[in-house]
């Protein structure tokens, strides 16, 4: 075999002992530590099935206000106060509540993970250069690899269920809140960090009472952003075995039942526009001053 | 005169009979193998074709096949002319029509003892059980709800499914229903996805930690972890057509899977013509050892059937040395 024709790869045999070698590190790491990393995120789980019982635990129709009430307050218009519920209703009226409501659930904490991971690590990166050097490629793999590839190492170590899921679907939607927080801060007029400076602000107070209020419509944009990549997951979370709009959806796709895939992804859709008008008006509203203010 | 007659009648005979094995010999030229797009089937076509081809002097080609088309186009053309592994529950029907109308003939069986080496059902580790013999029945089981916490909802049991939407999901949904596993505190869990179920139970057997699971054998999975399969009791085949095996079925009585029934199906052309390859078809049964050994081989090697064949031909002289007469045997180890 000549080299300039045939690739000069490793030999099959080194290459299968290199992943046999690699494959038996990791059983041995999860046997030995496994137990202790699940229980690392036990109160997780049982943050994430209490949230669910609440929401399915609720009667209906004050889940049904409650989050039209929340798109109220964050957009002050009577339309998606009344778009909310009807659309929240035909979800009920199509027999997909409970699975919503799951969903839902699973996404919101998703969210929350993320913006609690998410924001300190963009204000980090805005601050270093360095660490935005060595932040923004991890960013790129996470939003790059494929979810498998991941998901069944999470598998082996924390087993089949939400907290698995959840992990696979921060990895993926964390991106946009760091990138947008990152971006955002460093986008902050010097003019108003030089004001502040001017009047002897310290760092923290800088960064709580100026950076970020003014960097706010973009880490809302980032959130929004977040919020939709974690739907755009609930499909692969069912596959490692999450309860929610993604069986159904799953179970469509490998027996062609079209009408079923249908209705369980249009739930997912009209999720995902409850979630993206709540946060576009609450980051419009954030923005208004801005209108009024003199250029 | 008599004697030249008859020695010229024996001369006669000799030659014929000697024309005769040429023939056969000949005929066999050219043989297609249908290799399926499963491990073991893929490893099990290419031992027959290794054999055949060394050993019996045919012409053996691989070409791929799947159980469905397969089938059809055998009993239809008499092409391929062996499926080495043929799945019979999902085409039992036209199977059985193409045999009565000696299109197809089934050589025998693939695995030895397919009731306990084969098929599908519901698993706990071997750890469990000589812990607790009880384990190995649903009774027993359901009185261990403990032994098996489900880690999302730790009061209750938890038994890991079949993946949504493989048809398998209804006969288990079916059979949880039946056994009433519900009221004894288990849920019924859906893994998503055939490689989450593997990962499920691998994690657990990795860490000694209770299971209770939906699988089917012959797999590399459970050729890898001894798990021992959930007794059910008899399968009644009329409750499983009728309502076991249909999806929503109100009133689900207490059944178990079918045998599966895995067997080497030849092209009655091919069969009439080669009574010596028909006879090793026959003869060729694998011990469940040997054919876990195979896929365990194929999965840790990452290996291709025809690698896998060949190791097995030259690891396990003895398991196939048994299917075929001392002299191919020797051509077969001579081609090795």
């Amino acid at each position: 075999m000549l080299w300039s024709s045939d690739f000069p790869q490793i030999a099959d045999t080194t290459l299968r002992q290199l992943s046999r070698t690699i494959d038996r590190g990791y059983l041995t790491f999860s046997r030995e530590y496994g137990a202790s990393i699940e229980a690392f995120f036990d109160p997780l789980l049982h943050f994430l099935i209490w949230f669910e019982r609440i929401l399915l635990g609720a009667p209906w129709w004050s889940v049904v206000l409650v989050t039209a009430a929340i798109g109220y307050l964050a957009a002050k218009s009577w339309k998606l106060f009344a778009g909310i519920a009807i659309a929240l209703c035909l979800i009920g009226v199509f027999g997909m509540w409970e699975n919503t409501m799951r969903t839902m659930a699973m996404i919101l904490v998703c969210t929350l993970m993320s913006i609690l991971i998410g924001i300190p690590i963009g204000i980090f990166m805005a601050r270093s250069n360095r660490g935005q050097r060595t932040i923004l490629p991890v960013l790129d793999v996470m939003q790059t690899m494929p979810s498998f590839v991941y998901l069944i190492p999470v598998v082996m170590l924390l087993g089949i269920g939400r907290v698995p899921g959840l992990i696979a679907v921060v990895i993926y939607a964390i991106a946009p809140v760091i990138r947008l927080t990152n971006l955002g801060i460093r986008l902050v007029e010097k003019e108003a960090l030089e004001a502040a400076d001017a009047f002897g602000a310290s760092r923290l107070q800088k960064l709580i009472k100026v950076q970020l209020p003014l960097a706010l419509p973009n880490i809302m944009a980032g959130i929004n952003q977040t919020i939709m990549m974690a739907l755009a997951m609930v499909v692969i979370a069912s596959m490692i075995g999450v309860r929610g709009l993604g069986q159904p959806v799953l179970q469509a796709v490998t027996n062609q039942y079209f009408a079923l895939g249908l209705f369980n992804g249009t739930a997912v859709v009209i999720l995902a526009i409850i979630f993206d008008r709540v946060t576009q008006g609450f980051g419009l509203r954030l923005q208004k001053h801005r209108e009024g203010a003199p250029q | 005169m008599t004697l030249f007659k008859k020695s010229s009648l024996a001369a006669i005979t000799v030659a014929i009979s000697a024309i005769g094995t040429g023939v056969a010999h000949a005929e066999c030229g050219n043989v297609t193998i249908a290799e399926m797009n499963w491990a073991s089937a893929q490893a099990a076509a290419r031992v027959d074709a290794f054999i055949l081809k060394h050993g019996y002097g045919c012409n053996a080609e691989t070409v791929p096949g799947d159980t469905m088309p397969t089938a059809t186009s055998m009993s239809e053309k008499a092409s391929p002319d062996i499926a080495p592994e043929l799945w019979m529950n999902n085409v039992t029907e036209p199977i059985e029509r193409a045999v009565t109308q000696n299109r197809l003939v089934i050589a025998g069986d693939v695995l030895e003892d397919p009731g306990t080496n084969a098929g599908e059902g519901w698993w706990v580790p071997r750890y469990m059980v000589e812990k607790n013999p009880e384990l190995t029945t649903i009774a027993g089981i359901k009185k261990n709800v403990g032994l098996f916490k489900d880690p999302e909802d730790p009061s209750k049991g938890r038994v890991v499914g079949c993946p949504s939407g493989w048809a398998c999901q209804i006969t288990t949904q079916n059979l949880f229903k039946a056994y009433d596993m519900e009221s004894a505190g288990f849920n019924l869990v859906d893994p998503g996805s055939g490689a989450a179920l593997a990962g499920a139970i691998f994690k657990a057997y990795n860490r000694g930690e209770g299971v209770l699971a939906y699988y089917w054998a012959p797999t590399a999975l459970l050729s890898k972890l001894d798990m021992v399969r959930v007794e059910m009791g008899a399968h009644n085949a009329k409750e499983f057509a009728d309502c076991t095996g249909i999806a929503n079925c109100p009133n689900p009585k207490p059944n178990s899977f079918p045998v599966s029934e895995i067997k080497t199906v030849v092209a009655a052309d091919f069969a009439q013509k080669n009574p010596e390859a028909m006879a090793y078809l026959k003869a060729r049964v694998w011990q469940a050892s040997d054919f876990g050994a195979v896929l365990e081989f194929m999965e840790e090697e990452q290996a291709n059937g025809q690698v896998a064949a060949e190791w097995f031909l030259q690891n396990r002289p003895d398991a196939w040395s048994k299917w075929v007469p001392a002299d191919v045997a020797a051509k077969v180890k001579a081609a090795l």
